[in-house]
């Protein structure tokens, strides 16, 4: 699926330079769920983001789906983007002066889709996560495990090949937490590939593969037999 | 209370470009009510300067006779002088005033000087107060005259002038008189005008004919004023009966008339003259109430969006605030506290608003003064000073600007407002209250668009329909009542008119172009029940060929008949020829129509009676019929017109030039006038600029209006921009979200441009129909007007819409192409 090479990216400000990641290297194969940990600070989320295309990186090769991304445009990284990848944030990011219908639509707002059948996949999804009932309630008016179903409605509804989770549990108690991830994991065998933050040891034991990282390279990797 | 001065000031400078947009917008609508408000005042000040100013009345005529519009004169008729206060013992003294030009020669150039005739009462009624000499000796004899200062400095390099003669005059009239009194100059609020007052001569009288002293002579005014105590709406009721009673009625063809049945007199205040309905004959340019209103209408406006603005920002930005105010009622604040923190912060803002606004006027308005022609004056005490205004305005925006904000805000139910991951508090309701004064506001400014357009482009149709005759290439001599009146020596002047280079042709009229006065006929038909008013043109055989009016059938009047020419018997020169057959005239195409004649060549050979000078009725035969023209205001209707041939009549001279620099025509013609008439100035005008000169006002106003909608589209775009910013600064999140999820920079200046288009668009449905409604009422007060296309009003709303997507865009694409990791990172 993805391919990495001596993969950089360095922060400047005026006054200090950051490197977030240093030389990552790294491969992805398709249908796997992989999951990345780490201290707060080691680049967890950049790594997420130059593989989600919102960020790009300073040097190195990125090789996605057989092209290679570093140095595409803006227009071209988010067509790329919106046909293959789904996001799901710690922070949900929904829209708050959306209905959770809405919320869910805006996923297909880009893509060339007739309304009839966003509906459809709207609809689809929803029951998938178990929020069909809500779906006229405004994100506020949800608790937090609900919100998060939501996000991940919305990163499903796409149909994308990938789908990056940064620290999806991280506002979410135990049991909301375990929910989500069982998702997940079904999502993951249905086959899409999944890419997660987590700091939760116990949610990366849902992963295949584990990476741990520090200070912007990747200290270790582990598989884990299916 | 220092605290919350502290907290206010550092909430007014955390958010610097909303704090500076509100003071902005508010300040210059403050400047504009402030300007308009010291205009208003200026213009209702007329006269009440004048001592007793609330006793002193002007005598005004209303002239409706049929078929004619109505006329509504400061003038009033001669024989008011002598009856009206034997009718009234509460007048307690009246006086004629007769208005004019007199003529001295100073430097070797004759010059003209604004003259009036007074009766010495002049004084009780104006005291006016003297530089030199008193108001019981000024007039004492009529070889007395009374100066104005400036006019004695003028002539004489000093105003202590008492006794000195001056020589006032022409040809047979020149006299020396002497000076009795030196007047201080009057304000320019004033409806008075005069550099030099004679005294009136009773006596003068006796030798004039019938109709210049009967009740059809009203070249005069008169003033008067009122015992203390009088009531000036009693007399006025009693006017009617006592015309009854005086005015004699005429026999006129055998048919009794009176004037009494066609003309009111009423009293009117001095200090309402200015802004009267009546100004036919007034002495300064008259006011107009209905533009006043609306610049007042105008300028409220401005500041109701300048409000609206504030408003709209504080309520957006109360969202931001949200927290700080939850915060502070957590920790204990009372709901009124807030209100009263919150109200305090908008009336320091309203406070530096109006700060800056009293600078601005301070600076614009001796600019406005001098553009408006007016003595503007900025002071601050008193019930006629801008402070009072300036601080209710201050405290009304203020508390307007802050209140509802305020109110909104202090209801946030804190534990909603602090809940986690919220990062709005947006309530629908809100965005919908901005949404319709951002709608409010652009309907303001569209509406005002759409007026500049249809007012500028009226203001261009009247200048260039065309009049029925030709403009270009054409002069008017004014004042040439000796120059042109007496035929034999005209016929000299004539021939070396047309022996300047370029000049063509030459021909003499009693009523110029861009004429004010009439000179109105009873015209009777046979069959007719009623006698038609039609308006006579005295002019000699040249003039409709000088102005080039198309002949429509029959002939032109000249020389070769002798009925052409109006005869007047030598001994009294108001009898008319009335041989066999009376004389012959031409008419217009209207005065044909209205006497119901039938086409131009069926009207040829018909006769009609005419009462000329207000006498008897004569027989005149139409020989022949031409276009109509128009002469005076575009607001005036075609006028019905009878043209005599009666040069001795005539007191203007036209003449018209080709192939030659005007300005060399116009100096022939002054040495030819110079030969001619060395005792009266040259008074030579290009038709061109004096019709420009009648639409001068209208022109003012249009640029007035475009000023005003220039100011409103403004404030309309410091509100949008405002709220753009805001809505962008809020919208970060979400548009964050979009991007992830695919959205380009494009959709997402398209998604926000829209969002603020939408209110404009809507806009332009509250605007057009009010816009279409009072340019409507505005252009029926025309003769000639545009059509109300939809071309303005498209114009106006693109305009509009043109704008407010500038203005908006730069937020759009500035948020669009932030990097949505940035937007997502925080909460
Ligand atoms: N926009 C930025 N400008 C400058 N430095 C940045 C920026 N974004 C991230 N960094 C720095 O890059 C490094 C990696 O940040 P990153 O957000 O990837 O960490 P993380 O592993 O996701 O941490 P956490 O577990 O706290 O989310 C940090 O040192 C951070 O300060
Ligand atoms: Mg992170």
């Amino acid at each position: 699926m993805l391919s990495m090479r001596e993969l950089s990216r360095v922060y400047r400000t005026d006054t200090i330079e950051t490197s977030a990641l240093s030389s990552i290297s790294l491969d992805i194969a398709d249908g796997e769920f992989v999951a990345i940990m780490g201290p707060s600070g080691c680049g967890k989320s950049t790594l997420l983001n130059i593989i989600g295309m919102l960020d790009s990186p300073s040097s190195g090769s990125y090789v996605f789906n057989g092209q290679e991304v570093a140095g595409l445009s803006e227009g071209k990284l988010a067509d790329v983007r919106k046909h293959n990848i789904g996001f799901i944030f710690q922070s949900f990011n929904l829209v708050d002066e959306l209905s959770v219908r809405e919320n869910i639509e805006l996923a297909l707002l880009y893509h060339d889709v007739a309304s009839t059948e966003r509906r459809r996949r709207v609809d689809e999804v929803m029951d998938k996560v178990g929020i069909a009932h809500r779906a006229k309630h405004r994100p506020s008016q949800l608790s937090g495990g609900q919100q998060q179903r939501v996000a991940v409605a919305r990163a499903l509804v796409g149909s994308p090949k990938l789908i990056l989770a940064d620290e999806p549990t991280g506002n979410l108690d135990t049991h909301h937490g375990e929910e989500v991830m069982r998702m997940l994991q079904q999502l993951n065998r249905e086959g899409s590939t999944i890419v997660m933050v987590t700091h939760s040891p116990s949610h990366a034991d849902y992963a295949g593969r584990v990476i741990n990282m520090l200070d912007g390279q990747i200290l270790i990797e582990q598989r884990r037999a299916a | 209370m220092r605290l919350s001065f502290t907290i206010a000031l550092r909430a007014l400078t955390r958010n610097r470009a909303h704090t500076l947009i509100n003071i902005l917008g508010l300040a210059l609508g403050l400047t504009a009510c402030l300007l308009i408000l010291l205009y208003l005042r200026y213009e209702r000040s007329y006269d009440s300067w004048l001592p007793d100013s609330d006793r002193i009345y002007q005598v005004q005529a209303t002239w409706h006779e049929p078929g004619q519009p109505i006329t509504h004169a400061q003038t009033s008729p001669f024989p008011v002088r002598d009856t009206l206060a034997g009718g009234f013992p509460q007048i307690e003294s009246l006086s004629v005033m007769r208005n004019g030009q007199t003529v001295t020669t100073r430097d070797g150039e004759a010059i003209f000087i604004d003259s009036a005739i007074v009766d010495p009462a002049f004084f009780d009624i104006f005291r006016l107060p003297f530089v030199h000499g008193s108001a019981a000796g000024a007039l004492s004899d009529t070889n007395a005259i009374a100066l104005t200062e400036k006019e004695a400095i003028r002539h004489f390099g000093t105003s202590d002038v008492m006794g000195r003669t001056m020589s006032l005059g022409a040809g047979p009239g020149k006299r020396d008189y002497r000076i009795g009194g030196v007047l201080r100059d009057l304000p320019k609020n004033s409806s008075l005008r005069f550099g030099i007052l004679f005294r009136y001569d009773p006596a003068e009288a006796a030798g004039l004919p019938a109709s210049a002293i009967g009740w059809g002579n009203m070249s005069q005014q008169h003033y008067l004023k009122l015992r203390p105590g009088a009531d000036a709406h009693a007399i006025n009721a009693a006017l009617p009966a006592w015309e009854k009673r005086v005015v004699a009625p005429q026999m006129i063809g055998g048919r009794a008339a009176s004037q009494a049945d066609i003309m009111d007199l009423a009293l009117v205040p001095i200090t309402g003259v200015h802004l009267g309905v009546a100004q036919h004959g007034a002495l300064t340019p008259g006011g107009d109430p209905r533009a006043l209103a609306t610049f007042v209408v105008v300028a409220l406006l401005t500041l109701a969006m300048a409000v609206m603005n504030f408003v709209n920002l504080s309520t957006a930005r109360a969202t931001q605030r949200a927290r700080e105010v939850a915060l502070r009622k957590v920790l204990g604040a009372s709901r009124p506290r807030i209100v009263v923190q919150l109200i305090g912060e908008s009336l320091m803002l309203a406070a530096l608003a109006t700060l800056l606004a009293l600078a601005a006027v301070e600076l614009l308005t001796p600019w406005l003064g001098g553009r408006i022609g007016a003595d503007l004056e900025v002071t601050y005490p008193g019930i006629g000073g801008l402070l009072l205004p300036a601080i209710l305005l201050f405290v009304a925006s203020g508390l307007l600007g802050g209140l509802y904000p305020a109110l909104y805000l202090s209801r946030f139910r804190p534990a909603q407002v602090l809940r986690a991951n919220k990062s709005a508090a947006e309530t629908p309701g809100n965005g919908r209250l901005r949404t319709i004064l951002v709608v409010v506001q652009f309907a303001i400014a569209i509406g005002l668009i759409v007026c500049t357009c249809v007012i500028y482009s009226q203001t261009r149709h009247v200048a260039t329909v065309d009049p029925g005759y030709r403009r270009d290439g054409l002069i008017q001599i004014e004042s040439a009542w000796r120059f042109a009146g007496d035929s034999s020596e005209y016929e000299a002047a004539r021939r070396e008119l047309l022996a300047i280079p370029g000049v063509v042709a030459a021909g003499r009229t009693n009523l110029g172009l861009a004429a004010t006065n009439k000179n109105i006929l009873a015209v009777r038909t046979s069959g007719a029940a009623q006698d038609s008013a039609i308006g006579y043109y005295a002019v000699d055989a040249e003039y409709l060929r000088t102005i080039d009016v198309p002949l429509l059938a029959g002939r032109q009047l000249g020389d070769r008949y002798a009925r052409d020419r109006v005869v007047r018997a030598e001994a009294d020169g108001a009898v008319l020829q009335q041989g066999a057959g009376g004389f012959n005239v031409v008419l217009n195409r209207n005065a044909v129509t209205l006497l119901g004649l039938g086409a131009p060549q069926a009207a040829i050979g018909k006769t009609i009676k005419v009462g000329l000078d207000g006498e008897d009725m004569a027989d005149a035969t139409i020989v022949g019929v031409v276009e109509d023209t128009r002469i005076r205001t575009a607001r005036d209707a075609l006028e019905p017109i009878i043209y005599g041939y009666d040069p001795d009549r005539t007191s203007l001279v036209l003449v018209r030039y080709g192939g030659a620099d005007p300005a060399a025509v116009m100096a022939g013609i002054n040495r030819v006038w110079r030969r001619f008439e060395p005792e009266i100035p040259f008074q030579g005008h290009f038709v061109e600029a004096l019709v420009a000169e009648i639409y001068a006002a209208d022109r003012a106003r249009g640029a007035l209006f475009a000023a005003f909608a220039a100011i409103a589209v403004l404030i309309a775009c410091l509100g949008l921009f405002g709220l753009a910013a805001f809505t962008a600064e809020r919208r970060t999140k979400e548009i964050g979200i979009r991007k992830v999820l695919g959205a380009r920079i494009r959709d997402i200046v398209r998604l926000l441009t829209w969002q603020f288009s939408k209110p404009v668009v809507l806009a332009n449905l509250v605007a057009w129909p009010a816009a279409w409604w009072a340019m409507r009422d505005w252009l029926n007060d025309f003769d000639v007007r545009v059509a109300l296309t939809p071309g303005p009003f498209v114009l106006a709303g693109a305009l509009a819409l043109a704008i407010a997507v500038g203005t908006v865009a730069g937020h759009a694409i500035r948020v669009a192409r932030l990097n949505p990791i940035l937007a997502l990172r925080y909460e």
